[in-house]
Formats: structure tokens, sequence, C-alpha cells
């Protein structure tokens, strides 16, 4: 029962990024600046390692009991950084005029599909004991994952705080859902005690993610505004 | 001149078309220097964007300086997008 709730999250997480993807995209398309990219790039990495995450959890379920998922449980561990590293560069590079920074933009943009690709590939070379414990490390990208999240909900709200505009307070409360989440969840693997952190991180991700969907929904579908 | 941020021709584009739009909207001469004050570009810069925004078929001439119907719907979507980035928390400059 557990695992096919998990599956069922896990799922619909992907599915909420993946339509966020398809919005976050418009800026670039619009502006055709590379630092927007950052947007879709975060929030596709993230909706696939969620989607990899739910295809560790029903594979033992629906087809095969005894198949090992170690390669791709590690894949969304590691790969889920760099989505909130995407976001991180993508907001701190967007206060700055494009025309100083993009060489700078570029040549992160690159490394870091560079990193996250040779990691991937080092996954399926390498053994899963090269990376030491999991548990540990998948605490040191919590702490990683919060860090960047933290600067996001910063960023946003020092905007929201500029705007003083109502509609700009929903981006900060859903990173800071995420950033809380990211806490739960790495109380839950550092005490284990009890599932309450796990289940209450899920939900609280659950909630950020659908947040960035209503931004999104009412901006392209909402009633248009009364021009000046 | 006032001291603005860079901008990028996309911007300016956008900025262009929403001047245009609205001075259409106000009068049928339309002032050259007028939409030049407002837009803060030099004058034959100016003349330049027009120029590509005749050639990408987003006004329909010189003279009126009304909006094509793809001009209309480029602005709609740039205003649009230029929204979602404010409420997602992003500056475009």
């Amino acid at each position: 029962m557990e695992q096919i709730f998990l599956v069922a999250e896990e799922t619909f997480s992907a599915v909420v990024c993946f339509i966020l993807v398809w919005f976050l995209i418009k800026p670039y398309l619009v502006t055709r600046e590379g630092r927007y990219l950052g947007l879709p790039l975060g929030f596709g990495i993230l909706g696939a390692t969620y989607a990899l995450a739910a295809f560790a959890h029903s594979y033992p379920i629906f087809m095969d009991p005894d198949f090992s998922v170690n390669d791709l449980t590690w894949l969304q561990l590691i790969a889920r950084p760099f989505a909130f590293a995407f976001l991180t560069f993508t907001y701190y590079f967007s206060k700055k005029p494009s025309k100083n920074t993009h060489l700078i933009w570029n040549v992160i943009l690159s490394a870091l599909l560079v990193a996250v690709t040779s990691l991937i590939i080092l996954v399926f070379v390498a053994p899963n004991s090269a990376f030491g414990n999991y548990r540990f490390l998948s605490m040191y990208i919590r702490g990683f994952n919060i860090a960047c999240l933290l600067y996001i909900s910063i960023h946003t709200l020092r905007s929201h705080l500029k705007t003083q505009d109502s509609k700009t307070i929903t981006t900060p409360l859903g990173y800071i859902l995420l950033g809380i989440s990211q806490y739960s969840l790495l109380v839950w693997l550092v005490d284990g005690s009890t599932k309450f952190p796990f289940y209450g991180g899920l939900v609280l991700r659950w909630a950020g993610l659908i947040l960035f969907l209503i931004i999104a929904y009412r901006t392209f579908y909402g009633i248009p505004k009364k021009e000046l | 001149m006032k001291k603005i941020a860079r901008r990028d021709k996309m911007k300016i584009y956008g900025d262009l078309l929403s001047i245009l739009k609205a001075e259409t909207s106000l009068t049928e001469k339309i002032v050259l220097v007028r939409i030049q004050t407002k837009l803060n570009v030099p004058f034959d810069r100016l003349k330049r964007y027009l120029s590509d925004l005749e050639e990408l078929g987003l006004i329909e001439d010189q003279i009126s300086f009304a909006l094509t119907e793809k001009g209309k719907q480029y602005l709609a979507e740039y205003r649009t997008v230029l929204d979602f980035m404010e409420r997602m928390g992003i500056a475009y400059r």
C-alpha cells in the first residue's frame, strides 16, 4: 500500500513538473535569452527525477519483485541538486544585465550540463559502492537543495517586497514550501524514528508545485487584465 | 536623457509596440518625437526599429503606425510572458 502511494505521489509530482516546463519555456521563446533556460531545465530535471523515483518504486510491485532499483535511486538522488542549481543560477543571473553576464551564464550552463551527464554515466558505469553510503550522501544533497531553495526564496521575496503586488507573493511561498519539504525529508533521514516528516515533506512538495501551477494557469488562462 | 538599464532588442520592440498601441488609440497623428521620448532612444535608432517592425509585419506602415493582427498578437503574448516572469520573481532587463 505504501509503495502504491509513493508511486502515485512521485508520478503526480513528475506530471506537474512537466506541465510547468511547458509554461516556463515561454520566457525563453519570447526573449530568446539563454539565462531564462534555467527555469524549464530545472523543473524538467526535477520532473525527470520524480519520474525515475516513481519507476523505481513501481518496478518491484508491477514487474519483477527481485529487480534491483539501486541505479535508478542513485540517479534520481544525484540529478535532483542539478535541478535546484539551474533554478538558483537563473534567479541569480536574472537581476544582472544580460549584456555583461551572458558569457558567464553560458559557461555555467555548459558546466552543469556536462556535470549532470557525467554523473549519470558514472552511475551506470561505476558500482554503487563508489558513492559510499546512500543515506549520508542523501543528507548532504538535501542540505545543498535547502541552501538553493533558501536563496531563491529570499530572492523572490525581495522581488515581491519591491513590487508590493499581491500576485507576486505566491512564488516565494511555493519555494518556501519546497524548502520546508526538503528540510522535512532531511529530518526524517537524520531521525528516522517516525515517518511523519517523510509524508509531511511529500505533502509540502505537492503544495509547492501546485502553487506554481496555479500561478502559470492564472497568468496564461486567467481573466485578461483591462488595458490601460 | 534619463539613465535606464540596457535593454535588448526584444524588450525594445515590445516597449515600442506598447507605446504605438497606446498612441494610435489616443490620436490619429503620431508624433515621432513623442514616441522617441517615451521609448528613450536616439531618433535614428527609433527609425531603424520602426523599419524592423514593418519588415516583421508587426505594424502596417510608417505613416499610420497601426499594429497589424500579428503585432497585436505578439504584444499580447509579450505582456503575458512579462507578467508571468514578474509573478515568478524574475526580472527582465
